[in-house]
């Protein structure tokens, strides 16, 4: 990591180890809490901030009116038909469940693998899950179509004592699902707590200090309280991270576990999960390159963070790489007809167009990540982010719609067209995604101070035993 | 006014003197010219005529006049009182008595729930097709071809299948009209009789004119008969659109009369079609006996022997595909051809002054030594749409060849007034341009849409003095007619017809008329000494010397009733010799002019049918396309046009001109346009107005079968078809798994490829008899293969085996399924998205060269997997496998995640998107199966393989302690098929007839490399190729194909 031509006076790296750091020199503890919370405990709300609220409302109107229509008329208002049964909800589905995972990924994982450069944007990333689970979940209960009997795919007892069907992968998401928003909310809101303490503490106005009092669960920073806090947020961790990896593992099932050609691999998982954690890595960086330049945070999202995300967005992405091509390889070597003709028709089928975005963008553009002054650019890693989740979306589009047009009968093949409904329930999930975020910067501290004010020099004085170089790991 | 009592009084009186009465018509002509007080004096002079009050009484039978009296609070409520009492009296009404006896399986009484079961038939043009009419509390819902008939043997045809749902269209008109305002049947009656009253006085009935669809009834024609006696001048004419002038008028110069060829099939080895789609549909007379008896030779059943067919055609049809050897020539091409086989059989040369090409000429040649070969055991069938040459050719040849009297009889014709159609409606015009006709009647057809463009019907119909049009909708010309009459439907009234053979049917009502529509009888009746006399009366009449001659009359008459048909009246072969049969042929147009043909919708007929949503939606067999029609071309002629799929061309032929959208069509010949009739309606309804383009435009008297040198001119234009199964080519390379000839249809190629079509010819099936499971994934894997258990079935097992050599595509299967399953029309939008909700469809796969392919038909519905997919996906459980063997789906428990249809690799699943079943109009109500569920919206659904039946059939047994007999349990689809190409039934039993199907060789299943062990199988196709031509003209082996 080290590097040779330091330049000595620059203020973001380390002058011992050369490395860049976590955070700005000459931060202190109160600046740190005093820089953090005032962003949420101003009076002075940023017009900004109102304008982008009402922007990202009106989008998100646009979703309630499509879900009101779907809901009056039925799913036919979309693009979906025979053969293509699944069309943008199920890709809308697997999009935002993937983009969600980045934030388990860095709360949980880098929290077990300490790497504590993920202090700064832990708390917005795992937000960023939050919502995205939410927009994610949405799907799969109005795309079925009778959604008031949802439930249904809830094992609960019932009266007419039929269970679900427990050899339905889709059933395994309910759980899957399900249980990943449960335990994102919760590790999310544990992290909160000592931060809604400062924030009980701080705030000026009657309001804010009843409502953060009560959500910071009578949080008192002693030290009992931060020994508890920091086993739960571990245990919490240790259960969160298998759920990066199983989450997608079962949405892939969803498809591998179908019989149709483009769907029935044993390669889905693995590439499914790296495939998440691109488009979420992608999506940290989408978000986190606007806050820090609107709320003037580059003291505490630096450009290490924006570079480390590349890395990891490289990374993942070779994986998804090895994953396309090893479909490619498969369709030969398993010298099997169906897989030889889905790879032929994916690729220069009616909707072979798709595949070659889904390439550019996910293959070809994302490898000049390899460039170091591209990684530590934000703004075009901003572009490289809005690219890759073109790219992950597409690859969500030629898995469930490109297999489904062609598959087994000849005589069934079909097209899909996207109807302006489904245009208007994947940008209204943005927008309704956007104003979440909107209010949780508003009124949610988007940084963990107390897990900034971890990697000030200052909580290092305490312990001088520790050898000097891990510090700023 | 007080004078009401006296006034009954006298009315009953009146009533006794039946030869006094008044009509309103005498009124207005007493009163005319009376003004003032003079009006009024006569006025009350004629009121006190017993007439006046017993005509009054007539006219408004609730002594309407009451109300015109200040409404004092007595006699208002007297009056609501006793219109309660009368409402109950009205109801109460003592109808006539007209038993319908008896039924075919007997209940002790009406069972509610629980079907009778009623014999009648559908009249057709073509003949009529003898019915079993399946009736749930007295409402007919489903209609089957009547087994015992020999014509049938049970099964129907998708037309008629149609017709229940035109029973119960709500858009049919239900009142009598004139001039637009509502009247009632004495109105039009006492008008109608009236001035027939005049017109028998004067001139025996000049200046009446009939205009009749085609006339199947001998009732109608007996009727006629006895009216013409007091009407000698009036006239009676028929004219459809779609019609059998070239047939007649052949047969008129061969034979010097009118007579009806029956072929037969069953003792013919070769057989040749000259354009002829006699395993098409109904449009071909004799359809269901001639596709029967021509897949009853094709079954392979402990013999090796099958017959060949030869199809020369210029569009292509079903029966050209399922030919072994098919021709494409154009239409004005088939007569010379015919005229030189003729000319080959008798030894000569072919006519001079064409030249066929290499192609053509070796197909003859072979054609010529195959029908030699088989003199006295072939059949040359001509094409109904062809010209009066070929069917005179077809009489030669098979005079020639020593196959009349063999294999093809001449008869009596079925229409018992056979006229040449296009001859009568050329009378007509003339004499309504000559001011001839006072009274212009029309029943049931339309002349104003579809009479000849250049014969301006509508003009010189407006110079009728008076129109009446009786018919079952308001249709174009109902709606420029002075009178309207609502018109029965076949199902609501007393007639009879006769199918081709000649044998009668009573057609027998199976629910009162829902809207109380007329008939063609009634008509007729007002003509004859008794009007009031049913149609039900005059039936009875027409039959029973006949009936009475071979025993007790009643007796008779209800055995008639309850079989369906007079045993014994099929018409007996006459032994005539044809004598005229010079073969002149005219040459045709040059080779490279573009000719348009004209022929019925094998869907909607003449447009009959076209508001009939089953029949909309159907996809049209070959092109695939639903609710619209097309201007049909070869890709050779796309190329030479210029023109695209889908643009849209104008088509001027002979002055008039059409605007058509083009659709290429495989095999299609090439420079020929076909386009078909029966679309482009204004009136027909709120389903079928508005739908695809009017053909009739460029349909000129003078070429209503072929029209030569026809102009195209691109519009710019464009029109998107709803063809549920698009032809893709295939483009690829070699190595990229194509043939490299840019020219075949990419799911054919990848059809043969992926096992999905077997076939062999005759001599490999010989060879190698188990051919179907020869090559690479043709075999099924191990059962055990699976990770769930298998199921054990110790009872039941059902299963289904199709034939693909006897299915010909018909589709009559598929409008069965609708009317039994309740399946939802969906609309053409909603089917060009691709969400149609047939339960079962004709996979139609094409072979090789587009331009000359060879066509595979493959029903496809559930294939009731042992090992489901989409059992396996399903979260809710709501499509599960039953104890035997059936993959059923649980409408309630469906919550529509759709997972189903998406691992379904048969893609037979169908998805409610929206909601698409109608739940609104009550008519439809009426219709429905109250077996099946009505499905909503957001579920899933496929073929149950008739699990009602099923159910149905094993309550049966469990009544009677026993198994289910093989063969009890029919499926709707297995029941309409003429060919006899499913068979449904016990597989766990050995000797059931499905069994042995299934334990032949030649039985396979779709995609069974996937392991999802289907219970529906196939049996692979085996053509009997000529191989002598297929080595002239290069055609390759399947086995080599595929």
């Amino acid at each position: 990591m080290a590097t040779k031509d330091v330049k000595i006076n620059d203020p973001m790296r380390d002058p011992v180890t050369g490395e860049n750091r976590v955070i700005a020199p000459g931060h202190t503890l109160r600046s740190v809490t005093e820089k953090i919370s005032r962003i949420v405990l101003t009076s002075h709300t940023p017009l900004g901030w109102f304008g982008g609220i009402m922007v990202a409302s009106g989008v998100a109107t646009l979703l309630a009116i499509c879900v009101t229509w779907l809901f009056l008329r039925g799913v036919g208002i979309w693009g979906i038909t025979q053969p293509v049964a699944w069309g943008f909800a199920i890709i809308n589905f697997v999009w935002w469940i993937g983009i969600g995972h980045a934030g388990t990924l860095i709360s949980a994982i880098l929290l077990l693998f300490k790497q504590t450069w993920r202090n700064s944007i832990n708390r917005f990333a795992e937000a960023m899950t939050l919502f995205a689970v939410v927009c994610a979940g949405m799907f799969p209960l109005i795309h079925v179509g009778r959604p008031w009997l949802g439930y249904w795919l809830f094992p609960y007892p019932n009266t007419m004592n039929v269970w679900p069907q427990f050899r339905s992968p889709l059933l395994w998401d309910v759980f899957a699902v399900s249980t990943y928003a449960t335990i994102s909310v919760v590790f999310w809101y544990i992290g909160l707590v000592p931060d809604f303490g400062t924030m009980r503490d701080r705030a000026k106005s009657k309001v804010g200090q009843y409502i953060y009092g009560m959500v910071s669960l009578g949080w008192r920073g002693s030290v009992r309280h931060w020994v508890r806090y920091e086993t739960a947020s571990l245990l919490l961790a240790g259960l969160a991270t298998p759920l990066v990896l199983s989450v997608h593992t079962v949405i892939s099932f969803d498809f591998a576990v179908a019989l149709l050609p483009g769907w029935h691999t044993t390669i889905f998982p693995p590439y499914f999960v790296a495939g998440a954690i691109y488009s979420g890595f992608a999506m940290v960086i989408t978000l986190a390159v606007p806050i820090r330049k609107f709320y003037h945070l580059e003291d505490m999202i630096t450009i290490r963070h924006i570079e480390n995300m590349g890395k990891v967005m490289l990374t993942t992405g070779l994986i998804v790489a090895y994953g396309y091509s090893m479909e490619v390889f498969m369709a030969w070597y398993s010298a099997s007809h169906w897989e030889y003709f889905m790879m032929w028709n994916r690729m220069f089928g009616p909707m072979g167009w798709s595949y070659w975005v889904l390439i550019t963008c996910n293959i070809a553009l994302p490898q000049l990540l390899w460039l170091r002054a591209w990684r530590r650019s934000p703004s075009l890693m901003f572009l490289m982010s809005l690219i890759v989740n073109t790219g992950m979306w597409f690859e969500r589009f030629v898995i469930v719609v490109t297999s489904l047009t062609r598959d087994y009968l000849p005589s069934s093949w079909g097209t899909y067209k996207a109807t302006r409904w489904d245009y208007g329930t994947f940008v209204g999930t943005l927008g309704l995604f956007t104003v979440l975020f909107f209010l949780f910067i508003r009124f949610v501290p988007m940084i963990p101070m107390q897990e900034i004010k971890v990697l000030l020099p200052q909580s290092k004085v305490r312990e001088e035993a520790e050898p000097l170089p891990e510090a700023g790991d | 006014m007080s004078m009401l009592p006296e006034k009954e009084n006298q009315n009953q009186m009146s009533a006794s003197e039946p030869g006094q009465r008044l009509t309103l018509e005498e009124v207005r002509a007493k009163l005319k010219g009376q003004t003032g007080k003079k009006y009024w004096r006569s006025l009350d002079e004629l009121a006190d005529k017993p007439e006046f009050g017993e005509m009054l009484s007539r006219e408004f039978p609730q002594q309407a006049s009451e109300w015109i009296d200040p409404v004092t609070r007595r006699g208002f409520l007297k009056l609501a009182g006793a219109s309660m009492a009368l409402a109950g009296v009205v109801g109460c009404t003592k109808q006539p008595d007209e038993p319908i006896y008896p039924y075919i399986k007997q209940p002790e009484d009406l069972v509610l729930g629980r079907p009778v079961y009623f014999a009648t038939a559908h009249p057709f043009p073509m003949g009529a097709l003898p019915l079993l009419v399946k009736s749930d509390a007295y409402r007919p819902i489903k209609l089957d071809g009547n087994p015992e008939h020999p014509m049938a043997h049970g099964s129907s045809d998708a037309m008629t299948q149609g017709t229940l749902l035109a029973l119960y269209d709500p858009d049919r008109s239900q009142h009598i009209l004139y001039r637009g305002e509502t009247r009632n049947w004495p109105v039009f009656q006492a008008a109608f009789r009236g001035m027939l009253a005049d017109k028998k006085a004067s001139g025996g009935g000049q200046g009446l004119y009939f205009l009749s669809a085609t006339v199947t009834s001998p009732t109608l024609a007996a009727q006629w008969k006895k009216a013409q006696a007091s009407y000698p001048n009036a006239k009676f004419l028929q004219y459809e659109p779609v019609n059998r002038d070239s047939a007649y008028a052949a047969s008129k110069q061969a034979f010097g009369d009118y007579l009806d060829a029956q072929y037969k099939l069953d003792q013919a080895n070769v057989i040749l079609a000259l354009d002829a789609e006699f395993l098409s549909g109904i449009v071909h007379p004799g359809f269901n006996k001639l596709a029967g008896d021509w897949a009853a030779k094709r079954k392979l059943d402990g013999t090796d022997e099958m017959n060949r067919l030869y199809a020369v055609e210029s569009w292509t049809t079903t029966t050209g595909l399922k030919a072994e050897h098919r021709l494409a020539l154009r239409a004005s091409e088939v007569g010379p051809f015919a005229a030189a086989i003729l000319a080959q059989l008798n030894g000569g040369a072919a006519p001079a002054g064409y030249s066929w090409t290499d192609e053509q000429q070796k197909y003859l040649a072979a054609l010529v030594k195959d029908l030699k070969a088989n003199a006295g055991k072939s059949v040359v069938i001509p094409g109904e749409q062809q010209t009066p040459e070929v069917h005179l050719a077809a009489i030669a040849i098979n005079q020639a060849l020593g196959n009349a009297g063999k294999t093809v009889v001449y008869t009596e014709t079925v229409n018992p007034m056979p006229s040449i159609q296009g001859d009568d409606l050329k009378t007509l015009i003339a004499d309504l341009n000559a001011g001839k006709v006072d009274w212009l009647v029309i029943m049931n057809t339309n002349p104003v849409y579809g009479a000849p463009v250049d014969l301006d019907f509508i003009t010189a119909m407006s110079k009728a003095k008076h129109t009446v049009h009786l018919g079952q909708y308001l249709d174009e010309t109902g709606n420029v007619a002075e009178w309207h009459i609502n018109g029965a439907h076949y199902l609501e009234s007393w007639s009879d017809a006769r199918s081709y053979d000649g044998t009668v049917s009573i057609i027998q009502p199976m629910i009162d008329p829902l809207y109380g529509g007329k008939s063609e009888h009634d008509i007729l009746q007002q003509m004859l000494d008794d009007p009031d006399t049913s149609a039900y009366g005059a039936v009875r009449a027409t039959w029973k010397q006949q009936l009475s001659a071979k025993g007790d009359y009643e007796f008779n008459w209800r055995k008639a009733l309850h079989d369906g048909f007079l045993a014994d009246t099929a018409f007996p072969a006459k032994s005539v010799a044809a004598k005229n049969i010079a073969v002149n042929v005219s040459a045709p147009a040059a080779a490279d002019s573009i000719e348009v043909i004209f022929r019925p919708d094998l869907n909607l007929y003449d447009g009959r049918y076209a508001n009939v949503g089953w029949l909309q939606e159907l996809p049209r067999p070959v092109t695939n396309l639903s609710w619209d029609n097309a201007a049909m071309m070869s890709y050779g002629t796309l190329d030479k046009l210029k023109v695209e799929e889908s643009d849209v061309i104008e088509i001027s032929v002979n002055g008039s001109k059409v605007l058509a959208p083009v659709l290429a069509v495989p095999g299609h010949a090439d420079n020929v346009i076909t386009l078909t009739l029966g679309q482009g309606r204004r009136n027909a309804g709120r389903v079928g107005s508005g739908m695809g383009f009017n053909a009739y435009d460029a349909r000129t008297s003078s070429a209503p079968l072929i029209a030569a040198n026809a102009q195209v001119k691109k519009t710019g234009n464009k029109f998107e078809f709803a063809v549920t199964k698009s032809h893709y080519i295939d483009h690829r390379a070699m190595y990229a798994g194509g043939d490299g000839s840019g020219t075949h249809s990419l799911e054919g190629n990848e059809t043969l490829t992926r096992g999905i079509i077997r076939y062999a010819t005759l001599d490999e099936f010989r060879k190698d008899p188990d051919f179907a499971h020869q090559g690479e994934g043709h075999d099924a894997p191990e059962p055990d293969t699976s990770m769930f258990a298998s199921y054990r079935y110790d009872k039941n097992a059902w299963g289904m085996s199709i034939d693909m050599n006897s299915c010909v595509g018909c589709n009559a299967c598929i409008v069965s399924c609708y009317a039994e399953n309740n399946i939802a029309v969906v609309g053409r939008h909603q089917v060009k998205v691709g969400r149609n909700m047939q339960w079962l469809r004709i996979d139609t796969y094409f072979e090789g060269d587009l331009a000359a392919p060879r066509a595979h038909f493959q029903p496809m519905a559930c294939q009731h997997c042992e090992n489901a997919p989409c059992e396996q996906v399903c979260p809710v459980g709501a499509t599960v496998h039953t104890p035997e063997g059936l993959n059923t789906m649980v409408y309630n428990r469906c919550v529509g995640t759709r997972y189903c249809s998406n691992n379904c690799p048969y893609k037979v699943r169908r998805f409610n998107f929206l909601l698409y079943s109608d739940y609104e109009t009550e008519s439809l109500k009426l219709m429905r199966n109250p077996d099946v569920t009505v499905r909503s919206r957001g579920v899933m659904e496929k073929c149950s393989y008739c699990v009602q039946r099923i159910s149905a059939a094993k309550i049966a047994a469990d009544k009677g302690n026993r198994q289910v007999r093989d063969g009890e349990i029919v499926t709707a689809c297995q029941q309409a098929c003429p060919t006899s190409a499913i068979t449904f039934g016990n597989i766990n039993d050995r000797s059931s007839k499905v069994a042995k199907l299934k334990a032949q060789t030649r039985s396979y299943g779709v995609l069974e490399g996937n392991n999802t062990r289907p219970r529906t199988t196939y049996v692979a196709e085996v053509l009997n190729v000529n191989q002598e031509l297929a080595a002239a003209l290069g055609e390759g082996s399947p086995q080599q194909n595929g």
